[in-house]
């Protein structure tokens, strides 16, 4: 009877083993040219590390990406495409790890990377920004796609630099420039409805931010908060009923679900002013954009100076996009009857 | 080799994590195994937990004080599925459900305490700052700061925990709630208040996993709402393996030492998965069929054994019907 128990047990670990040894061989091809996963890309930037995997690495970049999204594969192609070009392909050996949405697995992933001594940590999005903060005071940490550094480490004071081993770049359009851009359009408005995930730190942020600015323009704002994405629809029919203009932060919730906020916001007419350009596109008539690649590259190059030795990172500041576009939703404005100024960009 | 390697360097992030989580598990264990009751508040109580004790700890609390009332705050939610369960008559199942689903919106409250919003998602506990029980910081730290490190705070606190739940377990009020969990209808019988003993069960598994996210959330630096998010699969996955491995069913204290090494086990297996570079897309596929493969095993040997008995059995029949 033992026996047989034992058996079982040699035989249950070695069916794990192999279900781990079969997922390791299917998966690292794909890991070398897998453009799906890199949709900024040129096809060539991706498919060449294999070719010149002679070349010696001689740093090697640990990357935590929070969850597949686009915006966050963007910026992490983005920083690769950075590193390689400045230092040349192959230098720079990048281990990645995708945490899947959990933050217990950016902690794992983080750990992992400091157990092997990288030479620098990239954090893509704010749990693995909050790990990595946990796990090193040592190894230099970049985060990127954050929005709001104060929130997300808890610091009093703000002065734009974190200092000691973290800086970074954030993913936030200029909100005063968001909130000129409602008063260009709509300069007839009066009442504001701020649509936003109570559950998303940035989101709150954001929404406290361009209140200030909105109300020194002479609206009135309201806040409507939704917990998560069942009781989205009834929170966004209640802001649609109370506003002449609704704005959305950079909400990954309301990003997620842009169709059931455009079926109700076009049903009731009101026109919605967006922090990206995703929720633009599904339910909005303007936004104010930022390139998730762009601001990826920009870490990218923070990273060549970290790594080069020529930046000192406790004083390297929090960076943002290099550039801001005027978008809008073509089909939206003229479902709407909103004429847009010059200078605005259809949204492809 | 290279990957041994590596896979040695990362024992130390596996065995905090694992310590931590074990605690976890050790409430799930009692809910699921001792009380019979399958509770999902958990998912809620670690959020809660962790919520709790950063906040104190942020506001200048004792640390140690902080994750005390996070255990407290814990028992509290189990307190509230159990009201629900015995007093309101909800299916415990579903009790643990609307604890869970309430409970989201008072971790946002609870983070939020004090900021202008009232409400916010995650708030961050420095160890630059504030003097943690333990940090990943420190978790490969064997010389200046043994104290802090996650390793050695933590195999004394499991050691506790399990020498306070044995010891209960043999006093009249656990050997009731023992009863309650393997025969209700006996346990009335013989007198014993399976209501009263249902909520205490629930109270303090969820005490137990309010503590383990109090310490979770020191450990990563932060506590946020989604932080107990498929945190029962884990505990459960963790009771399970250890079970499996130990081979204690039914046995409280092996029970309890298997939580521990089930949940080091599954961060173990989970750090390998993550080495191999397996897309983390598939990451709650492969949690799930590990999952499922552990608790299919015993049913599988329990097959095998009645199988090889009913043979037997049939062969002395045989034999006898000979003779």
């Amino acid at each position: 009877m033992m026996k047989m128990k034992k058996l079982l047990c040699i035989a249950l670990a070695a069916i794990m083993v192999l279900a781990l040894a079969a997922c390791g061989s299917t998966t690292q091809p794909s890991e070398n040219g897998d453009p799906s996963s890199a949709p900024a890309s040129d096809p060539a930037a991706s498919a060449e590390p294999s070719e010149n995997a002679e070349v010696e690495a001689q740093y090697v970049v640990g990357i935590c990406q929070q969850m597949t999204h686009d915006a966050l594969d963007q910026a992490t192609q983005g920083f690769k495409d950075a590193l390689n070009e400045i230092l040349g392909e192959g230098v720079v050996k990048f281990e990645e790890g995708n945490a899947g949405g959990e933050q217990n697995n950016c902690t794992t992933i983080i750990d992992g990377f400091v157990s092997e001594g990288v030479d620098l940590i990239l954090a893509n999005a704010t749990w693995p920004l909050q790990a990595a903060a946990s796990a090193t005071a040592d190894i230099p940490i970049l985060g990127t796609s954050v929005t709001d550094y104060a929130t997300a480490l808890n610091i009093d004071n703000w002065t734009g630099t974190v200092g000691g081993n973290i800086s970074g770049t954030s993913d936030l359009a200029p909100l005063d420039q968001q909130a000129a851009m409602i008063q260009e359009l709509f300069p007839d408005a009066t009442n504001v409805g701020l649509l936003y995930c109570s559950g998303e730190p940035n989101s709150v942020y954001q929404i406290e931010t361009i209140t200030g600015y909105l109300e020194e323009m002479g609206y009135t704002c309201t806040p409507y908060a939704f917990t998560d994405v069942n009781d989205l629809s009834s929170v966004t029919q209640m802001a649609c009923d109370n506003s002449d203009v609704i704005y959305i932060p950079t909400d990954n919730t309301a990003a997620g679900n842009t169709e059931t906020i455009a079926n109700i916001v076009l049903a009731a007419g009101v026109p919605v002013v967006a922090g990206e350009s995703g929720i633009c596109s599904g339910c909005g008539v303007a936004t104010l954009s930022i390139s998730y690649y762009d601001i990826g590259y920009t870490t990218g190059e923070m990273a060549a100076q970290i790594l080069q030795g020529e930046a000192d990172i406790s004083t390297m500041p929090i960076q943002s996009a290099p550039n801001v576009t005027k978008m809008y939703n073509a089909t939206n404005c003229e479902t709407l009857g909103i004429t847009i100024p010059e200078g605005y960009e259809a949204i492809a | 080799m290279e990957f041994l390697q590596s896979l040695v360097n990362s024992l130390p992030g596996v065995l905090g994590q694992g310590l931590i989580w074990g605690l976890m598990a050790m409430g799930v264990y009692i809910t699921y195994r001792v009380l019979d009751i399958a509770d999902l508040t958990v998912d809620g109580t670690l959020g809660f937990g962790g919520a709790v004790c950063v906040l104190l700890t942020v506001n200048g609390v004792n640390v140690w004080l902080a994750t005390l009332i996070a255990m407290l705050a814990g028992m509290l939610a189990g307190l509230v599925t159990g009201l629900f369960h015995t007093k309101c008559g909800i299916p415990a199942i579903l009790a643990g459900i609307l604890t869970q689903l309430a409970l989201y919106s008072v971790n946002l409250r609870v983070m939020g305490w004090g900021t202008s919003a009232g409400t916010q998602a995650t708030l961050a506990v420095s160890v630059d700052k504030y003097d943690l029980i333990l940090s990943s910081r420190y978790v490969r730290d064997w010389s200046e700061n043994l104290i802090n490190n996650p390793i050695v705070v933590m195999i004394p606190v499991t050691a506790v925990v399990v020498a306070i739940l044995w010891w209960y377990f043999k006093t009249e009020s656990g050997s009731a709630l023992r009863a309650t969990g393997a025969n209700r209808q006996m346990a009335r019988a013989q007198g014993i208040n399976t209501s009263t003993a249902t909520v205490i069960g629930l109270m303090i598994s969820n005490g137990l996993v309010g503590l383990a996210g109090g310490l979770l959330a020191q450990y990563q630096g932060s506590s946020s709402v989604d932080m107990g998010r498929g945190a029962i699969v884990i505990g459960l996955a963790a009771v399970i393996i250890g079970e499996v491995l130990l081979r204690g069913h039914g046995k409280v204290l092996v029970g309890l030492l298997g939580c521990t090494l089930g949940s080091i086990v599954y961060y173990f297996v989970i750090q390998i998965v993550l080495r191999l570079g397996l897309g983390t897309n598939d990451l709650k596929l492969f949690t799930a069929l590990i999952v499922a493969l552990f608790l299919a095993v015993p049913y599988w040997k329990g097959k095998a054994a009645t199988a090889r008995k009913r043979s037997v059995n049939s062969k002395e029949e045989k034999n006898n019907a000979r003779a």
